[in-house]
């Protein structure tokens, strides 16, 4: 089962799910280009690249789910993090509200 | 011990120095304890008899150090399960040990492989005491909503369970509450072969990562819909993981926690309507979606 879908439409809690930003930001001092994370994430959030100094980026970031860190634990050099969940469950939760207000 | 016999297999360990740990543990294994079998995975992997029957009548204990996991692959690949499964990156993050940089280990890393070893060891004879010993709980029945879509199956029970958008459920009774995963997520998942859960006491906020569960197709988390303090653990699903296929909202409970403040979790979750709705509509986009594919493919 695949999640990739057009991520205008995608919602999160209600939310559109391009309105929360949720996904791995890659420390390139950190990481080795194991590509361990790749081959885990099967929602195509990465993509392999040519460029020597990141051959490995965040590509669809819409596509990543939000508060799955599943890719993190297959990271051995420890090179990906993610938001704080507490500051976007806040925001989930603001704009959640915002729209029944509004 | 146990009169069982017991083979460790760690996978080669050649490629990265996570491996080098697996291939350690496993000698630190069989230095503590001298019974039990050291698998070769390259004698093994070419196709030699030597272990055959050994392997058929033991308890396996396989050593991986990435998630390719080749020691549990190889031991699938001969139609066998093994009885436990080491993830040296989950541990060398649970320890905190960085693992070194080269194919030598450094002293932080052999004294890692010594603490798992001793853990393994602590582990199976604490399964020995408590085996059989641990509380039933009573699950009574319940009405479902059900739906067929493609080839997959899906209930959602009606009453008394609540849920998140990571396909996550929690049951709360009084101060305390039962987590677990869905119909959908264990459909996604298909046949559960590992199960790797939290420390007991441990805090967990809502949305946090509660454990992982492992298939032969991929390595899933359970999302906490809730939180609080975990107090209990499904041990039975350490020799029967697969309740959490057969009966995912039952004897496929997870983990049991201790509420902190359920009214504030529960602004973010759906009940049984809401969510069979959700996961209705999920799972029919999912298979149109696949529909589009297949047939672009055909084009």
């Amino acid at each position: 089962m695949s999640n990739s879908y057009d991520a205008d439409k995608e919602t999160f809690m209600g939310v559109p799910r391009n309105k929360i930003p949720w996904w791995p930001t890659i420390d390139y001092e950190k990481c080795n280009f194991c590509m361990e994370c790749d081959k885990f994430c099967p929602h195509n959030v990465y993509e392999r690249t040519e460029d020597e100094n990141r051959k490995l980026i965040v590509k669809n970031q819409y596509n990543c789910v939000v508060f799955c860190r599943a890719c993190a634990k297959a990271c051995a050099p420890d090179a990906l993090t993610f938001p704080d969940k507490r500051e976007i469950t806040k925001l989930i939760k603001d704009l959640r509200s915002e729209k029944k207000e509004g | 011990m146990a009169e069982e016999n017991i083979c460790v297999l760690p996978c080669n360990g050649l490629d990265k120095s996570l491996g080098v740990i697996a291939r350690e543990v496993a000698l630190k294994l069989i230095e503590k304890a001298p019974e039990f079998n050291l698998i070769c995975p390259v004698l093994l992997n070419s196709g030699d008899k030597t272990y055959e029957e050994l392997l058929q009548k033991s308890k396996i204990i396989v050593i991986n150090g990435c998630i390719t996991r080749c020691s549990t692959k190889l031991i699938e690949q001969r139609g066998l399960k093994p009885f436990k499964q080491i993830m040296i990156p989950n541990l060398s993050k649970k320890y905190n040990v960085k693992p070194s940089k080269t194919l030598n280990l450094d002293d932080e890393n052999v004294k890692l492989a010594v603490i798992i070893a001793d853990d393994i060891i602590k582990n199976l004879e604490n399964a020995e005491q408590i085996e059989d010993k641990t509380a039933t709980r009573d699950f009574q029945e319940q009405e479902y909503f059900d739906i067929t879509v493609d080839k997959y199956y899906f209930t959602v029970p009606k009453k008394g369970y609540f849920f998140n958008e990571n396909d996550c459920w929690i049951k709360p009774q009084g101060k305390t509450a039962l987590l677990g995963i869905t119909d959908y997520l264990q459909n996604a998942a298909s046949d559960i072969l590992f199960v790797d859960f939290p420390d007991i006491g441990k805090d967990i906020g809502q949305f946090d990562d509660v454990g992982s569960f492992e298939s032969s197709k991929t390595v899933l988390q359970l999302i906490s819909p809730g939180s609080g303090r975990i107090i209990a653990v499904n041990k039975d699903l350490e020799p029967h993981p697969e309740y959490m296929n057969q009966d995912p909202y039952n004897k496929g409970w997870f983990v049991e926690i201790e509420l902190d403040n359920f009214e504030e979790d529960r602004e973010l979750l759906m009940n049984g309507p809401e969510y069979f709705e959700y996961m209705k509509n999920k799972a029919i986009e999912e298979k149109e979606h696949l529909d589009k594919l297949r047939s672009e493919k055909d084009v």
